[in-house]
């Protein structure tokens, strides 16, 4: 894909791993148990497969949006399929899983923390990897079809003509683990500044 | 090849794709439409009929890439008006219907993403311009859609994550 070079997807996979640490230590402390986040791969991806990462274009996912603003913009999403999620909250609440059988204001309001710790851990991992000054917005939670939200960022960026970057994201704690997907996607003059940042 | 009688063959209309069909047993369907724009259009005397899913406005002179003919508004729309009628349709007897260009992202965002709100514009404009209006639409709001076009009666039916489908 034309537009993201090598540099900016390593640049974002050093991002991701120190923001993982990151939100880990935050959550870690804010549930009072250890959570750990891995982020087994970062890739640029398709629209479809964005879809697909979180069950199908069809699939209905809860997650959260949140705006980079500053030095550079850009979108942060973090979706989880809606059974993922509410697994997710299960995870986060200390409640054995199954606990959470719908996505009710306790889930959304758990959704949407989880969201803000993550995002903020990453654009503040990012702001500081390359010195300039980012503030992420306060989380938007989302549930809808996966498609309708991928493809809205999607429609997005591509208007001025950029890549979106797709961050598998596992929370894991002794009891379990459950996957969720970070999307990234840098606006195209954001990327031609961390590009010149290469310089 | 045809599905036997009776069998419906569910045909996915991907983003920045488009599909025509004579079959009445092809169901078109565009998935999770959120800023996109899906547009039916059927002509009932020549009982073919068509999707489009459109993800935005304007090409701008750009030819749009073969793999993804309805990737704007504009040419997405000649597009499909063009091989609706290499099928036998007549335009002045097409009957279309709209539905997409939701702000999904949540009010707080909506300032930000206009994109649905201009994908929407756009289409109207295109369809004015080939004299088409549309019989109806569903556009707007904070929730995304898929719609349905059905080859058989020329219906078109729209739901979201939270409710089933209606005819548009």
């Amino acid at each position: 894909m034309p537009g993201t070079t090598d540099f900016v997807i390593n640049t974002l996979s050093t991002v991701a791993r120190e923001g993982a640490i990151r939100a880990g230590r935050g959550l870690s402390g804010l549930m009072g148990q250890e959570i750990a986040i891995h982020i087994p791969d970062v890739r640029l991806g398709t629209k479809a497969d964005a879809c697909d990462a979180v069950g199908g274009s069809d699939a209905i996912v809860l997650g959260a949006y949140l705006s980079i603003s500053g030095d550079i913009t850009g979108h942060v999403m973090l979706l989880f399929p809606i059974e993922r999620a509410l697994k997710c909250v299960d995870l986060m609440c200390g409640q054995p899983p199954g606990t959470t059988t719908e996505a009710d204001e306790l889930a959304e309001s758990a959704i949407g923390e989880l969201a803000n710790i993550v995002g903020s851990a990453f654009v503040n991992a990012l702001a500081d990897h390359v010195q300039l000054v980012l503030h992420p917005s306060p989380p938007t939670v989302l549930s809808d079809m996966a498609q309708a939200l991928v493809e809205t960022v999607y429609a997005e960026v591509l208007s001025q003509g950029g890549d979106v970057v797709m961050i598998d994201t596992v929370f894991e704690d002794r009891g379990g683990h459950v996957a969720g997907l970070l999307i990234i996607a840098p606006d195209p003059a954001a990327v031609a500044r961390l590009e010149g940042l290469a310089a | 090849m045809s599905a036997p009688p009776g069998e419906q063959t569910r045909i996915s209309v991907g983003i920045g794709q488009l599909a025509v069909s004579r079959d009445p047993n092809e169901v078109l369907i565009a998935y999770g439409l959120g800023s996109c724009v899906g547009v039916s259009a059927f002509d009932p005397e020549a009982k073919v009929g068509g999707l489009v899913h459109v993800l935005l406005p304007a090409s701008d002179g750009r030819t749009p890439d073969s793999k993804e003919p309805a990737r704007f508004a504009d040419t997405g729309i000649d597009a499909l008006v063009k091989r609706l009628a290499e099928l036998g349709a007549l335009k002045r007897r097409l009957r279309l219907k709209v539905a997409g260009g939701a702000s999904v992202l949540g009010p707080a965002n909506a300032e930000k993403f206009k994109i649905g709100e201009r994908n929407a514009e756009a289409i109207r404009e295109r369809l004015k311009l080939h004299g088409l209006v549309p019989a109806a639409a569903d556009l707007g709001g904070v929730k995304g859609r898929t719609l349905e076009f059905h080859t058989a009666t020329g219906k078109t039916f729209v739901r979201t994550a939270a409710s089933p489908a209606v005819e548009l």
